[in-house]
């Protein structure tokens, strides 16, 4: 045994180029694997991110009954109890987003338009989704104002701009008619028409006031620390609330078609990621080929003179399993820095495509992301390919002719 | 004297080219313990597929090949493996030795699969180094040794574990004259004193006379077999 070790070790640096070039091939499919895996996970992790942020926030605080029939009578009563239950778990969340909405009819004398109508506190969305930063015209109210800031989309359909009334009328707790008149104050202006063309803001004591519904919220959003944690703050916070009057729900029951999309681009992903192990196998089979063949008269020599097969094959396969591992550790060595680097300097990108992520309310950066999974599963699949294809080496060797080998 | 090796109606038929090729036509021979034999012939008479088959390493299509009252033309591989590493040494034409041994290190190879005693193996390769001149070569690896130092080791290797033949396929065809006449005085100085039964193959007529029987093939076939009494060197 000792004699094989010897001989699999002094093999490796008998000839250093092509030792070099084997674990080279190595590394660079590691080294690919990990980039473009950390830029697709960064991208979903930004989806993700952007997701949560632009909609639905990490939990939502409801009426029990708000998620299956979401109306101002199923709104939520922000009472002692919930305000314990967060209290308990403060540590687990960083902050609450309080927001009141519902339809209205938004008329000008011009005509009228169906808009979705949220009673919003500004400091807080702007700390989720940077609202206040959105606007294109006049201001943002705050919490005592008393008048509107209106999508852009809304403000043009209706021929509206800053200093305009708005006249809203909708249906507010327990069927009383919710009617108002706001001064524009301010224009906001969203990336995705479904926002641009529906919304309309008002503080959120206002907002309650025209709904008829003080104290109360159509739902309370709760930011946590990131989305993996917040199932689990879900779970707990559930266990201090009483199931008859409220739910909390994660942004994967709030979002299912969302949901939904993401598990198809994973999918989607999985056969790239076949693709990508096929190719950088490939690579890997073609120096571990040529290694062989200059390598088969020596092979030839030590068989006849009576090395067992068995014993020359454990000889190739530990040098394969050495080279592997010192590709796949340099591999990350090498990727977990770079991507570390290109996930606190993104890289910004121009022109169209710059446009289109910015109208999907992305940053235009290629997001890396450098969670410790992607690493170590492409790390291990990589070492594992390489495992699997330095089989044919000693599968080679147990069918070698000695004859015609030491021949050549 | 002892029989080392008989083959009985040895033949061996290459069926894979187009038009079969008949390498060795029922080859009848007795090897006798001691003996040191060229086998000599023109190219492709069958020299190499002769010393392959009677050294394990290439199947007779036709005969048997008795060494020790076994024979090996029936044996299965794997056994065959273990039999060659106890009872025969091997020689060919180049690169013999494992490039990422010392010399001592490749002396010492066969027996290490062995599993000889550290002390015995030492000694014995040493002893051996020393016997084809290279005791001032231990630590050194094949690259940095001349083409006959190279055989010399070979040799040396082939000899060590004292296997009850050596078969060498032309030996000194990549060698200058001088070297050749080195290796093959040195096999006959080992043949005397080790006692050990040495074939060599070689179109070399310049060290034929150096064999103490020289069997001639042609066309696959032993054409001559001559016993010759050579005055010692
Ligand atoms: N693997 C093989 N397949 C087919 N024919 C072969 C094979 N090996 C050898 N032969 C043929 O068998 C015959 C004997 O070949 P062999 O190599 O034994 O001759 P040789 O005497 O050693 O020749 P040389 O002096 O050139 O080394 C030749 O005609 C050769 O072409
Ligand atoms: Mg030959």
């Amino acid at each position: 045994m000792k004699l094989i070790l010897t001989l699999a070790w002094r093999n490796l640096w008998r000839k250093k180029r092509r030792t070099l070039i084997s674990v080279s091939s190595v590394l660079f499919a590691v080294i690919l694997a990990i980039s473009l895996m950390s830029l697709i996970e960064g991208t979903r992790e930004q989806m993700i991110e952007s997701l949560i942020s632009n909609t639905t926030g990490h939990l939502q605080v409801q009426d029990a009954l708000y998620h299956d029939e979401p109306s101002m009578d199923h709104s939520l009563e922000y009472g002692e109890e919930v305000k314990r239950a967060l209290e308990k778990y403060s540590g687990r969340i960083e902050y609450t987003v309080p927001r009141i909405q519902g339809f209205c009819l938004a008329s000008k004398e011009m005509g009228s338009r169906g808009v979705y109508t949220m009673g919003i506190v500004p400091e807080k969305e702007e700390k989720m989704n940077g609202l206040v930063s959105r606007l294109t015209e006049g201001e943002m109210f705050s919490d005592d104002d008393n008048f509107a800031v209106i999508a852009e989309g809304v403000a043009s359909l209706l021929e509206l701009s800053v200093g305009d009334t708005i006249v809203l009328i909708g249906q507010g707790f327990q069927g009383v008619t919710a009617a108002g008149k706001y001064r524009v104050g301010g224009i906001v202006e969203f990336p995705l028409p479904e926002q641009n063309n529906t919304m309309v803001f008002l503080p959120l004591k206002e907002a309650q006031w025209f709904f008829a519904a003080p104290d109360r919220l159509s739902s309370l959003l709760l930011m946590t620390e990131n989305e993996n944690t917040a199932a689990e703050t879900a779970l707990k916070l559930m266990n201090e609330l009483d199931e008859e009057w409220y739910a909390v729900k994660t942004w994967e029951e709030l979002m299912p078609d969302a949901v939904a999309a993401l598990e198809a681009r994973d999918a989607q992903v999985k056969i790239f990621a076949w693709v990508l192990y096929i190719v950088a196998g490939f690579g890997i089979f073609g120096t571990i080929i040529t290694m062989i063949h200059e390598r088969l008269r020596e092979f030839g020599i030590l068989l006849s003179i009576g090395l067992k097969r068995a014993q020359l094959s454990v000889i190739c396969m530990l040098e394969t399993i050495f080279m592997s591992f010192l590709g796949v550790i340099g591999g990350i060595a090498i990727g977990y820095p770079l991507m570390l680097w290109f996930n606190k300097n993104p890289i910004q990108l121009k022109d169209d495509l710059a446009d289109v992520m910015l109208d999907m309310g992305f940053e235009p950066v290629m997001p890396f992301s450098v969670a410790p999974d992607i690493f170590i599963y492409q790390g291990i699949t990589i070492f594992i390919i390489s495992l699997v294809i330095g089989l044919y080496p000693a599968r080679k060797v147990f069918r070698l002719d000695m004859v015609s080998a030491a021949r050549k | 004297m002892k029989t080392v090796i008989k083959t009985t109606d040895l033949s061996k038929v290459y069926t894979e080219t187009a038009v079969p090729v008949h390498a060795l036509k029922n080859v009848n021979i007795e090897f006798k313990e001691g003996e040191f034999t060229a086998i000599v012939g023109p190219s492709g008479s069958g020299k190499t597929t002769f010393l392959n088959v009677i050294g394990g390493l290439d199947k007779p299509t036709g005969g048997h090949v008795v060494i020790d009252g076994v024979d090996i033309a029936t044996m299965k591989e794997s056994k065959l493996f273990d039999f060659r590493m106890r009872h025969i040494g091997f020689v060919f034409q180049a690169y013999n030795l494992i490039p990422v041994l010392t010399a001592i290190e490749n002396v010492s190879f066969i027996m290490l699969l062995q599993n000889r005693p550290k002390a015995e193996m030492e000694n014995r390769a040493k002893e051996m180094l020393e016997q084809v001149g290279l005791s001032d070569k231990l630590d050194v690896r094949p690259s940095k040794l001349s083409g006959g130092q190279q055989q010399r080791v070979a040799v040396a290797r082939a000899l060590a574990s004292k296997p009850d033949f050596v078969l060498a396929d032309e030996p000194t065809a990549n060698l200058d004259t001088e070297s050749a006449f080195n290796l093959l005085d040195i096999m006959a100085k080992l043949n005397k004193e080790e006692n050990i039964t040495l074939i060599f193959s070689t179109h070399d007529h310049r060290v034929i006379e150096r064999a103490r029987r020289v069997i001639t093939l042609v066309d696959g076939a032993v054409a001559s077999d001559e016993h010759f009494e050579r005055a010692e060197r």
